[in-house]
């Protein structure tokens, strides 16, 4: 079951086999959870929850999904719109007191002990979404530049300056630490 | 940010991994330093686990039954109708012209045959309009159509300049914005809400309801 392709399962689904939704999920979950986590600063509780929200959502809209063969990239801007919002509704309950004061999760203690992490999740939350965005899939996730602009519809050229400006970023930071 | 805070061309072709070449030794220390710590921050990571599939699974299943069952009872219970014959003719042209608009929507959904009319999701046909007599060319992208602002195309009223376009939605809340002439994305003036994409701009939102639009 877990060899047919996305356009298949989604064309099954419509046609009634709901339960090979779950499919879907489990195929995308970890991918695209580990991009929620580092979009939500490390947070796998506000992840969980924006990545079953988008799943969510993309089952209702699943009819919508007018290219099959690209579901991955449709589903990818419904979690990054999940993420955005939630980020959104967070910063006005919480703000960057969470990020200076994170709670003692098990996940989130994992990220502290990094001493790397730390500083690169205060660097993360300090850049714009579109370069937070783009340095998570290329150096979280991995991307080539041509998958990240397939999932985004955004140039290749400019995927590299954002993602060039946020190293940057991220070096002025480490040199103020140093 | 000072010169030596940022990286060079050359250290930034190494980090995208396309080789060493004309890199200093300082330079290539630093962004090595900084690879390794990336490595590091994205190992530390951890994804949701299985606890998600669990919850969507047990949030979709019940409204499909739900619906399915819904409808399916009002199926087979004895209902009483009063049928006038002046609207006999009336009823054979809707249902004529239910027939055509079923037709229209399975070519819509790319050929998926509509063959579980009880499980599948509605589709509710809305209606945009912008007026913009000046623009040349007028789409519309939204998370309905995976934000392509190439598919679905709005035709323009000469006379009063309005630009109209009917799309068949799922029931849901839908973003979307208008792109007027390929390259200018601007919200629906009359929508009745828009949220903040995350890019500091806004788009749009409509609310569709399984008998038509809550909310735009």
């Amino acid at each position: 079951m877990g060899s047919q392709s996305d356009a298949v399962l989604v064309h099954r689904i419509l046609d009634g086999q709901v339960e090979l939704f779950q499919v879907l999920v489990e195929r995308y979950r970890s991918e695209f959870g580990r991009y929620a986590t580092a979009m939500l600063g490390g947070d796998t509780d506000d992840a969980a929850d924006a990545l079953q929200e988008a799943f969510i959502r993309a089952y209702r809209s699943l009819a919508a999904c007018r290219d099959p063969e690209r579901f991955k990239a449709w589903l990818f801007r419904i979690v990054s719109n999940q993420c955005h919002n939630t980020r959104r509704a967070r910063r006005g309950h919480v703000s960057l007191d969470r990020v200076e004061e994170p709670e003692d999760t098990a996940a989130r203690q994992r990220v502290e002990d990094c001493e790397a992490g730390q500083m690169i999740e205060e660097a993360l939350q300090q850049l714009t979404a579109e370069q937070r965005e783009a340095f998570v899939l290329k150096h979280v996730e991995g991307y080539s530049y041509a998958e990240m602009a397939g999932l985004l519809h955004v140039g290749e050229d400019a995927l590299k300056m954002r993602v060039h400006r946020a190293r940057d970023e991220l070096r002025r930071k480490l040199e103020g630490l140093r | 940010m000072t010169e030596q805070e940022r990286f060079s061309p050359e250290a930034h072709r190494y980090l995208d991994g396309e080789g060493a070449n004309g890199l200093d030794h300082a330079e290539r220390e630093a962004a090595d330093r900084l690879d390794r710590m990336l490595q590091d921050y994205a190992a530390s990571l951890k994804a949701p686990g299985a606890e998600v599939d669990r919850a969507v699974m047990a949030a979709i299943a019940p409204e499909t039954q739900r619906t399915s069952i819904s409808i399916w009872s009002w199926l087979i219970q004895p209902h009483l109708f009063t049928v006038r014959p002046a609207l006999v003719a009336a009823a054979a042209i809707a249902l004529v012209a239910v027939g055509a608009l079923t037709f229209d929507l399975t070519d819509f959904r790319g050929g998926i045959p509509d063959t579980t009319t009880l499980e599948t999701p509605q589709t509710i046909l809305v209606r945009f309009e912008l007026r913009a007599p000046e623009a040349e060319d007028v789409t519309i992208a939204g998370s309905f159509n995976d934000w392509s602002p190439e598919e679905i195309r709005l035709a323009k009223n000469a006379t009063t300049g309005v630009w109209t376009a009917t799309v068949p939605l799922p029931p849901g809340e839908h973003q979307y914005l208008f792109v007027i002439d390929g390259s200018q994305w601007i919200p629906d003036p009359s929508a009745h809400a828009q949220v903040d994409d995350g890019f500091g701009q806004a788009n749009s939102v409509i609310v569709v309801g399984p008998r038509g639009v809550v909310r735009s």
